[in-house]
């Protein structure tokens, strides 16, 4: 893996920032008066910002990572009657989703339905690459994705060796990714909440 | 010695559901113990004449039947994708191989995790550039079948215009059958199902025979993907090959640098791996090493992680864990049977020298060609060195790599889990350096006769 320090290209930064400046001015020439004006005025952070090394980086074949944490969107129409079935599903589930738990690389999921109840947009941020899993999670946990998914047109089953292909297919790359706390893994952060917790715990008593 | 005789003769024979006697014979033979062999790396200039090459040595390739009682030498023949090209395989046969093996392994550096120490800018000749087209293997428990084995061989290709041999390699003949870091190793292969024998201790249950061997039903109950056509496909199989140069000096000054006595330095090592040198478990030899349990297969590998799940005995970072964390609660949800694979690696150069400290000793010609066979090779490789040897996260170990074949950055750490407090070792190096590294397909017998009788479609080519 390279550190992001290893990509930055500081020699020519100057420079750089100065073309992107241009470039900005040059996109924003038709902005609302408004939008010119911002530009203009927060120059000065807009520079620290174009001058900084890059976060963004990519996962797998599709989708951003900034860090160890990537980016998943997909936009899915729908089957006959899909919407309905998977907003029943969602309402009895009231946000209890252990096979995600189980995963352990999720750091959250969003179930949100577009275009009249036509198709479903799904983003979730999880750890590292999806790809490499998908056989593993078409042997441990099977059932919940088929009953997720098949309320999805053309959705061939997890078990399928077409399934990756098919989510690539759907699968729409964030233009731009941000990540709070690019090096926490979820396993990470569990483990640094337990050790936060131990902390408390030892200072509580030789304060006691 | 034949596989039956080191289990001294308590062989549990189970069902044969796979054509054994279609599929080369080292997908199924263990490595033999002791064992000696040359790997011959061959470029093919003239399709016609690579052609009959493999047709005459196709003969002389030993199949897998009834291979637990196998004790003779064996000839083995893969092919890269290039060698494929040069062979003039049919453009919809070619274009129904996987993307990975088709640009090779070198390609896919940035999947596999391959940069600095081991960028294939780095790797010797010929690996990485296109030039292997076929690899013939000869694996032997005796020098003197070893060297008529190797004659046999030779005869198919040499003074045969139009293949050219880049690379011989002998291999094995060491002291103890040691790897070049001194310990015993390619214990604790996957039993597979169908090949006619039942697991053996500690193997876990049998994987769908279509893990390794392809044509039959995988974990997931349906075939994998398999190269066109069907005679060509079925009962072929996948091989990974990876040449590490071993940095003795640096493994021998690490070992010395964290511990005070021979004793510690043993056990330090013996962490690394999760066995001591002898092949003992930690599980079964927490404290010392037991040489008598190390060279016992039907002892070796019998244990499980259920009283062990914190690591007190087997580190959760060492090696043998992280390529088989059996039953083992990991922080991401795998399938352990999904990554499994069968090895059949093999040590050359100089044995392990415990006194060897200087950096020069690091460059001594000594190291492991890691051979590893799955259906799935390419996909199974770039799984295990992007998720289980180069990255820490699936064991909750954050940054950390796996200590025997990682590719460590500067400061990295490895973890040995203790009472009260884990000790954490700063400074671990590299200790096995990739220098080449080839993807092969591994024709079953049927599928190398449908190569070696292909005719090029009428007209000049």
């Amino acid at each position: 893996m390279t550190t992001q320090a290893e990509r930055a290209t500081a020699p020519e930064v100057d420079q750089t920032v100065e073309r992107k400046i241009q470039q900005l001015r040059e996109l924003y020439a038709d902005a609302p008066e408004l939008g010119r004006v911002a530009l203009e005025n927060g120059l000065s952070d807009l520079e620290r910002e174009l001058a900084a090394a890059t976060r963004a980086d990519s996962a797998g074949r599709v989708g951003a990572r900034q860090g160890r944490v990537s980016e998943f969107t997909l936009i899915l129409p729908f089957a006959d009657r899909g919407a309905a079935r998977l907003r029943g599903l969602l309402q009895l589930l009231q946000g209890n989703f252990q096979l995600a738990d189980r995963v352990g690389t999720v750091h959250d999921m969003r179930f949100v339905f577009l275009d009249n109840d036509t198709k479903l947009l799904f983003a979730t941020a999880y750890d590292g690459e999806w790809d490499p899993y998908i056989e593993d999670f078409a042997t441990k946990i099977p059932n919940a994705l088929d009953l997720l998914l098949c309320n999805c047109k053309g959705f061939p089953g997890i078990r399928s060796p077409q399934v990756k292909d098919w989510l690539a297919s759907h699968q729409i790359a964030a233009e731009s990714w941000y990540v709070g706390s690019p090096d926490l893994t979820v396993a990470e952060t569990r483990r640094l909440e337990r050790v936060g917790h131990a902390l408390d715990e030892f200072l509580d008593k030789i304060s006691d | 010695m034949q596989l039956v005789d080191r289990l001294g003769g308590e062989l549990p024979r189970g069902a044969v559901t796979v054509e054994l006697d279609d599929i080369q014979a080292t997908v199924l033979r263990y490595r033999p113990e002791p064992y000696y062999g040359t790997h011959v790396m061959l470029h093919v200039e003239d399709a016609q004449a690579g052609r009959e090459f493999v047709q005459r040595l196709t003969p002389h390739i030993d199949s897998a039947a009834e291979w637990w009682q196998a004790g003779e030498a064996w000839i083995s023949v893969a092919i890269t994708y290039t060698g494929l090209v040069a062979l003039g395989l049919p453009e919809d046969s070619l274009r129904s191989f996987p993307e990975a093996f088709r640009v090779g392994m070198a390609a896919r550096a940035d999947k596999l995790g391959d940069y600095g120490l081991n960028d294939p800018q780095n790797w010797e000749k010929p690996f990485g550039i296109g030039e292997i087209h076929i690899g013939v293997s000869v694996f032997s428990d005796s020098e003197q079948a070893w060297r008529d084995a190797m004659h046999t061989a030779q005869q198919q290709y040499e003074g045969f215009a139009g293949v050219t041999v880049l690379l011989t390699q002998d291999f094995g003949a060491q002291p103890g059958d040691l790897n070049p870091l001194g310990y015993r190793d390619s214990i604790g292969q996957p039993a597979i199902e169908g090949s006619g024998v039942d697991p053996l201790p500690g193997q876990g249950r049998p994987i769908r025979a279509g893990e390794f061997i392809l044509g039959y039903p995988g974990e997931a109950g349906v075939p994998l993907p398999m190269p066109r056509p069907e005679v060509l496909g079925r009962n072929s199989t996948f091989v990974g090959l990876r040449k590490y140069q071993s940095r003795v000096g640096t493994f021998n000054r690490f070992l010395r640098e964290h511990a005070r006595s021979e004793q510690e330095r043993e056990l330090l090592a013996a962490k690394l791996v999760g066995r001591w040198r002898s092949g003992a478990p930690l599980t079964l030899a927490p404290t010392q090493d037991d040489a008598a349990l190390g060279a016992d297969p039907r002892r070796n590998n019998d244990f499980t992680y259920a009283d062990d799940p914190h690591g007190h005995q087997v580190p959760l970072g060492s090696h043998m864990r992280r390529m088989n964390p059996r039953d083992t609660t990991m922080a991401q949800l795998a399938d352990v049977n999904l990554h499994r694979i069968i090895r059949r690696s093999t040590t050359f150069g100089a044995p392990y020298d415990p006194d060897a400290t200087s950096e020069h000793d690091d460059d001594v010609a000594r190291g492991i060609h890691f051979i590893f066979i799955s259906a799935k090779a390419m996909a199974t490789m770039e799984f295990l060195q992007q998720e289980w040897i180069n990255n820490g996260n699936f064991m909750d170990l954050g940054d950390e790599r796996d200590p025997n074949i990682g590719l460590q950055e500067d400061g990295a750490t490895f973890t040995i889990p203790e009472h009260p407090v884990r000790r954490r070792i700063h400074g671990i190096q590299t200790f096995n350096v990739l220098r080449g590294g080839e993807y092969f397909f591994m024709p079953s017998l049927s599928a190398l006769r449908w190569i070696g009788s292909l005719r090029p479609p009428s007209g000049p080519r």
